[in-house]
């Protein structure tokens, strides 16, 4: 019986065969015991270029090519090691000081070994992708030197040795032959091979085997650039004192409280309830407005935070007063702070990482060294979550995230998605079809944040389709701001007209849909919009009268007449509750017949409208004001700029200019009044983004234009509104539909006024909107034209949103429009895309006796649900559009040929950054210490004067409100993909 | 955890420390158990099969049941009826032979498939026409798994027929062949592999050819997984060129038992084998 040898011991090759043994755990806690061979090996060459030997043996590949050699045959000496120097790094330096290798002045001829490349990408996946981008570089000269599989170098575990220090043998052996190898060379000068390490007994190791060895700091200063570089080693002795007393799989996060003692506590008063809001430029900071106290109380920190996301209905607990901090002054970006975390890696067990631990740090720090102790603020901690806002995200998977291996989606694996909307943290999802995902725009949703996971976790819904492509990001877009966007049902359609684009008013005056009618079609009645504009909601006539008054008509175009309460169109329209215009495409709220053929006031054919006719004094005053469905045939459809020509040419003297001049007299007559009313002229910076007429992309981008002709429809629009909604409110007090603008609290303005005062020494007094208009107009800066712009914009951000509301649910004095300075106002003349203006207009029609009021009109509860929709529609509308208009910004800069070099104003001043803001573009960008210069320059914040000195590499000086030129240009960060505008500081004026 | 097959390209080094042209260690043995007609233990890597070859006999009361019993199939040949002798091949996967401790079930579709491939293979190299009415018997016993498991079974049936002295053209030899890069990936200058492990299945698309003998006449050709047609003719070269070096590794490994049996007077030097080189 032949017997079965161990085959091994019998082979004459076995000295060159090893194993390496490994256990693992996997997901499920199973404990699995891997053995992998490993065939050792001398043909793995040292890839120096003082080195003959290697380059006879060195591998070829499949086509017969040898790769090139990567280390310099010269390379670059330090004051220690004057005959030159190739590094050898150990994993630790790789993960304190990734940022050091990557610098362009110094870490050339770098040896990366095997085993610290192993140990690296399971410490942080981001990291190794980094360092492998680096090997992949020419000019680094970056060279993997696979020691585990040299026959020389190869080291076996001896008992009772850790891994570490298994590891660390390595690489000391790896350093030691290195420098035998290259000095058998017999080159005349031979380069030390020293290794790097911050790890003391390592360090103590080499130094008694002889093998030359620094630490990082001790490396870096015998570097040139030294005072640079320095700052970019962290603190060894930081790292030490960080002691993990947290176990695996402990929570991370305190529990949340029991519902019934969340309740009672609320009920007590002990406990507040409010909406979380995280700060768009600290995602460690949150805000919640509590009706308890006029200031929101501030929430800082993950603990604190405890698992909210942006938008959350939360309870939170005030801390005591010890723990009061200021509200942050530095810019803090999940991208920067988080951007080497594995997804993986949940077993590391602090919730706060050290990184965002040394950045709290940092501020608390600050806050303690202040004098002055009356600007700490109340802080907070979440500790319950009463409804989760959670929607669907759209976002992007994290490229630095994702492993090598998963790129070929087999198997399950879990990456980042980077949600568009920066509020929103990182979320962790699960998917095997990483190779497919990453580049696409993606839809998820988020599952569940358990206690235990440092990120929220989600799950994949679908893509949208490849990054950056206008379908994908538009769509994104519209997701994003939950526009609905899909062609309307055909429910919806059936409820047009039969005949179409055919449909005309109806000849004979007895067609029922001539009732109670006025016939109009005689006056000079035209219409002014931007151009291009299909969907002409309204149109204006004037006409002198005998008594020496004027008539003034603003007619609307009479949607109700098509759109019928509680059909499916109607329904459909107060779901969508407005048009959303975007800078390629309009999502329409009424089907695109009715939009821009049928209720559009179109010029030259005659259309159903409901108008409103006054009688006023040559003074502008109201004698006499009626509302009457009618139908009009307007002469002429002008666009601002032609109207506006019109005007101006003197020459013109026909009837219908120059009772677009008597509008134009008397609008500005009408605007006076308001303004004398203590109505406020705001500001936000607009621009327009100007499309290539065939492929829509876009080519340039221009600021708004303001023309006297669009001042004058805004007037008598306002003046139609304000009179419809005296008349609905008469006839309809528990139920019309109005529009409110709350007064804003005083504390909204409490920074700008302290900004302006000690910046300009200029008051701001916000007793009333009247006197906040006059110190907003007397916030003016002779140089700087612009300032008062400025001042106008960052003054609209401390406004509260102007709403629709059920008259009912207020008291009258609660109706008031504070930025219109009128009692009372609602929306009645843009049917067409607005749904509030369609029940303005029923309950106009009802009130007038035109029509009985539809039940649908007259439930206060269905009411206030669609104002309470129509409200958040309206806002998102409106961000979707700017959204866009951002988007196309990016578009037009990445398409011209060099960077825009553009005047800028501060508006904004971190300890570590400034936010400014380019009028000419209409972005805002911000510019971080950073990116400044290279190394990052030291500075000085002056939270008092709102001051930014720097010093160092760059000094600059920059201050709020200041005046700065900036490099505007739009960049995708390499490590998240993330794509955005981008400025740089070109000088400070 | 040690490195992917995604650092390949850094120093055209794979995740074993082998070049992208090398075999693993092959190790193999026949007459592994006196008793049997013919047996065979096989190691390529940390893939271990034994078997064992009983036949040509009578076929047995059950058609297609295996002798060894476990996952039996892949009957070739019409048995009894139809003049030839019967393939009948029976694998085993031992629960211990994976890094997870698994059950093979008798009906795995996995392991059928596998029994099938190995019988059509040899098929085409064993003279089955001189035993009608017959059924050769070959049981099979994976030991541990990493990677090339058909290719393994192949080589291993291949040397226990030869032990058994069943007429056959040629040895029998197979191996695997994969290529460096992803099919997501799409790499065009990816080099082809010899020899596939474990990891690198996992990873990388990949293919098992088997030849007979000395001749590029491929017996067998298993793709499972996706990959660019383009790079399919060099990963077939470099497979068929592994396959001839499989053979003289078997061709070895006959020999030097041929030898020591003569030395130690288990066979007469006889006219059969006259034609065995004696050094």
């Amino acid at each position: 019986m032949a017997s079965l040898k161990r085959s091994l011991d019998s082979d004459p090759l076995a000295a060159n065969i090893s194993s390496k043994v490994y256990v693992r755990s996997t997901k499920s806690g199973k404990v699995q015991k891997i053995v992998r061979e490993v065939y050792l090996r001398q043909d793995i060459p040292c890839s120096s270029k003082l080195c003959r030997r290697c380059l006879n043996t060195s591998p070829r590949d499949a086509a017969g090519q040898p790769r090139p050699f990567v280390l310099s045959e010269a390379p670059a000496g330090t004051s220690v090691f004057q005959q030159g120097h190739y590094l050898v790094p150990d994993t630790n330096a790789f993960l304190t000081a990734m940022d050091l290798f990557e610098q362009d002045s110094a870490f050339y001829d770098v040896i990366v070994l095997q085993i610290v490349l192993e140990e690296l990408r399971n410490r942080s996946l981001p990291l190794y992708n980094r360092l492998i981008s680096l090997t992949k570089s020419e000019e680094k000269r970056f060279y993997v030197f696979f020691n585990e599989f040299r026959l020389e170098t190869h080291v076996t575990r001896q008992d009772g040795e850790s891994v570490n220090d298994r590891n660390d043998r390595a690489v000391r052996k790896a350093v030691a032959w290195y420098g035998e190898h290259l000095a058998g060379t017999g080159a005349p000068k031979v380069p030390a091979v020293v290794m790097l390490t911050n790890d003391r007994d390592n360090l103590r190791k080499a130094k008694a085997e002889k093998i030359p060895a620094c630490s990082l700091a001790q490396y870096v200063n015998q570097l040139k650039d030294a005072e640079a570089l320095l700052d970019m080693i962290p603190d060894t002795e930081d790292q030490e004192t960080i002691i993990k007393d947290k176990r695996p799989g402990d929570p991370l996060y305190p529990e949340y409280f029991t519902i019934s003692k969340l309740m009672t506590g609320v009920k007590n008063g002990l406990l507040h309830q409010g909406i979380f809001n995280v700060s768009l430029y600290n995602y460690l900071e949150g805000s919640i407005r509590v009706p308890a106290f006029p200031k929101p109380l501030i929430i800082l920190g993950r603990e604190n935070i405890n698992r909210s996301i942006d938008g959350d209905l939360v309870v939170v607990e005030v801390l005591p007063k010890d723990q009061w901090k200021e509200p942050s002054t530095q810019v803090i970006e999940e991208d920067a702070v988080t951007k080497n975390e594995n997804p993986d890696a949940e077993e590391t067990g602090d919730i706060v990482s050290e990184k965002e631990r040394k950045t709290l740090q940092e501020e608390v720090k600050r806050t303690q060294n202040k004098t002055t102790e009356g600007h700490a603020q109340p802080t907070a901690k979440v500790v319950g979550v009463v409804k989760r806002n959670w929607r669907q995200y759209v976002g992007h998977i994290d490229q630095s995230s994702v492993s090598q291996s998963s790129q070929q989606g087999r198997k399950q694996d879990t990456v980042f998605v980077i949600p568009m909307d920066k509020k929103i943290p990182k979320i962790r999802l699960r998917t095997r079809q990483v190779a497919e995902l990453v580049g696409k725009r993606i839809l998820i949703t988020i599952d569940t944040w358990d206690r235990s996971s440092r990120h929220p976790t989600g799950h994949f819904v679908r893509s949208l389709g490849e990054l950056e492509t206008k379908a994908a990001e538009t769509e994104a877009l519209l997701l994003e701001y939950d526009v609905q966007y899909r062609p309307f049902p055909k429910t919806v359609l059936d409820c047009l007209p039969k005949e179409g684009h055919d449909w005309k008013v109806p000849g004979s005056v007895d067609d029922p849909g001539w009732r109670d009618r006025e016939d109009l079609r005689g006056l000079l009645i035209c219409s002014i919009d931007p151009i291009g504009c299909q969907d002409i909601d309204d149109a204006l006539h004037s006409r002198p009268l005998p008594n020496g008054n004027i008539e003034v008509g603003v007619h609307i175009a009479d949607v109700s007449h098509f759109v019928k309460p509680n059909n499916a169109m109607d329904t459909e329209a107060s779901i969508r509750g407005t048009t959303v215009y975007m800078v390629d495409k309009r999502i329409d709220m009424l089907p695109m017949l009715l939009g821009t053929d049928l209720c559009s006031l179109k010029p030259y054919v005659e259309r159903y409208a409901f108008s409103v006719l006054w009688e006023l004094s040559p003074e502008a005053d109201i004698v006499n004001v009626r509302f009457t469905k009618s139908v009009i045939k307007s002469r002429e459809a002008f666009s601002y700029e032609e109207a506006q020509l019109r005007v101006d040419d003197h020459s013109q003297q026909d009837e219908l200019t120059t009772s677009i001049r008597t509008l134009l007299a008397l609008s500005r007559k009408l605007k006076q009044k308001r303004l004398d009313a203590g109505a406020l002229s705001l500001s936000s910076p607009e621009v327009k983004v100007q499309m290539e007429s065939e492929t829509s992309d876009p080519i340039d981008v221009k600021t708004k234009e303001l023309l006297d002709t669009m001042s004058l429809v805004e007037e008598f629009m306002l003046l139609a509104n304000v009179s419809v909604a005296r008349k609905i409110y008469d006839a309809f007090p528990q139920t019309a539909i109005l529009r409110r603008h709350g007064a804003p609290p005083k504390t909204n303005f409490d920074e700008l006024a302290n900004q302006l005062r000690v910046k300009r020494n200029l008051d701001l007094s916000v007793e009333s909107s009247r006197a906040l208009a006059d110190s907003l107009d007397a916030c003016v800066d002779p140089s700087e034209p612009f300032f008062n712009t400025l001042v106008r914009i960052m003054a609209t951000r401390c406004m509260m949103a102007a709403e629709y509301f059920c008259a009912g649910t207020q008291a009258y004095p609660e109706f008031r429009h504070y930025g219109l300075a009128s009692e009372i106002y609602t929306h009645f003349t843009s049917p067409i895309r607005r749904y509030a203006d369609l029940m303005a207009h029923r309950q106009l029609a009802a009130a007038i006796g035109y029509e009985g009021l539809h039940p649908a009109v007259r439930s206060r509860g269905r009411l206030e649900a669609v104002c309470k929709n129509i409200n958040v529609r309206h806002r998102n509308a409106q961000l979707a559009g700017r959204a866009s208009i951002a988007y196309y910004v990016g578009q037009a800069l990445k398409g011209r040929s060099e960077a825009a070099v553009e005047d800028g104003f501060v508006l904004k001043i971190f300890s570590n950054g400034f936010v400014v803001l380019v009028p000419r573009f209409g972005i805002e960008g911000l510019i971080r210490l950073r990116d400044l210069a290279e190394p990052e320059p030291a500075a000085e914040f002056d939270a008092e004067t709102y001051t930014l000195k720097t010093r160092g590499s760059r000094e600059v000086t920059v201050e709020l409100f200041g005046k700065v030129r900036v490099n505007v240009m739009d960049q995708k960060d390499e490590v998240t993909g993330k794509r955005g505008v981008k400025m740089e500081l070109v000088s400070v004026y | 955890m040690p490195l992917d097959t995604s650092t390949y390209n850094l120093a055209l080094l794979r995740v074993d420390g082998r070049r992208w042209n090398e075999l693993r260690r092959v190790h193999a043995q026949i007459r592994t158990q006196a008793a049997a007609d013919g047996s065979s233990y096989l190691e390529m890597g940390h893939t271990k099969v034994m078997c064992v070859v009983t036949g040509p006999t009578e076929p047995g009361p059950r058609r297609g049941g295996a002798a060894a019993g476990g996952a039996g199939g892949g009957g070739v040949g019409s048995g009894g009826a139809g003049g030839k002798a019967e393939i009948v091949v029976g694998i085993v996967i031992a629960g211990f032979s994976s890094v997870d401790r698994k059950r093979y079930g008798r009906g795995d579709k996995r392991t059928l498939e596998l029994a099938s491939t190995v019988s059509n293979a040899l098929a085409a190299s064993l003279h089955t026409n001189l035993f009608p009415h017959s059924q050769i018997n070959i049981s099979l016993h994976v030991l541990s798994q990493d990677g090339s498991l058909l290719a393994a079974l192949i080589n291993a049936a291949t040397l226990a027929c030869v032990d058994a002295g069943i007429p056959m053209t040629d040895y029998v030899a197979a191996c695997t062949a994969g290529s460096t890069s992803t099919y997501a990936a799409n790499d065009e200058g990816a080099d082809p592999l010899l020899d596939l492990n474990h990891q690198e299945e996992q990873e990388l698309p990949g293919l098992t050819v088997a030849t007979l003998g000395n001749s590029d006449r491929v017996a067998v050709l298993v793709c499972e997984s996706r990959v660019q047609i383009s790079r399919l003719e060099g990963m077939l070269a470099v497979g068929v060129d592994g396959c001839k070096q499989m053979r003289e590794i078997l061709d070895r490994v006959v020999r030097e038992k041929g030898v020591r049996m003569i030395q130690e007077g288990t066979v007469e030097k006889g006219v059969g084998l006259g034609d065995i080189d004696m050094d």
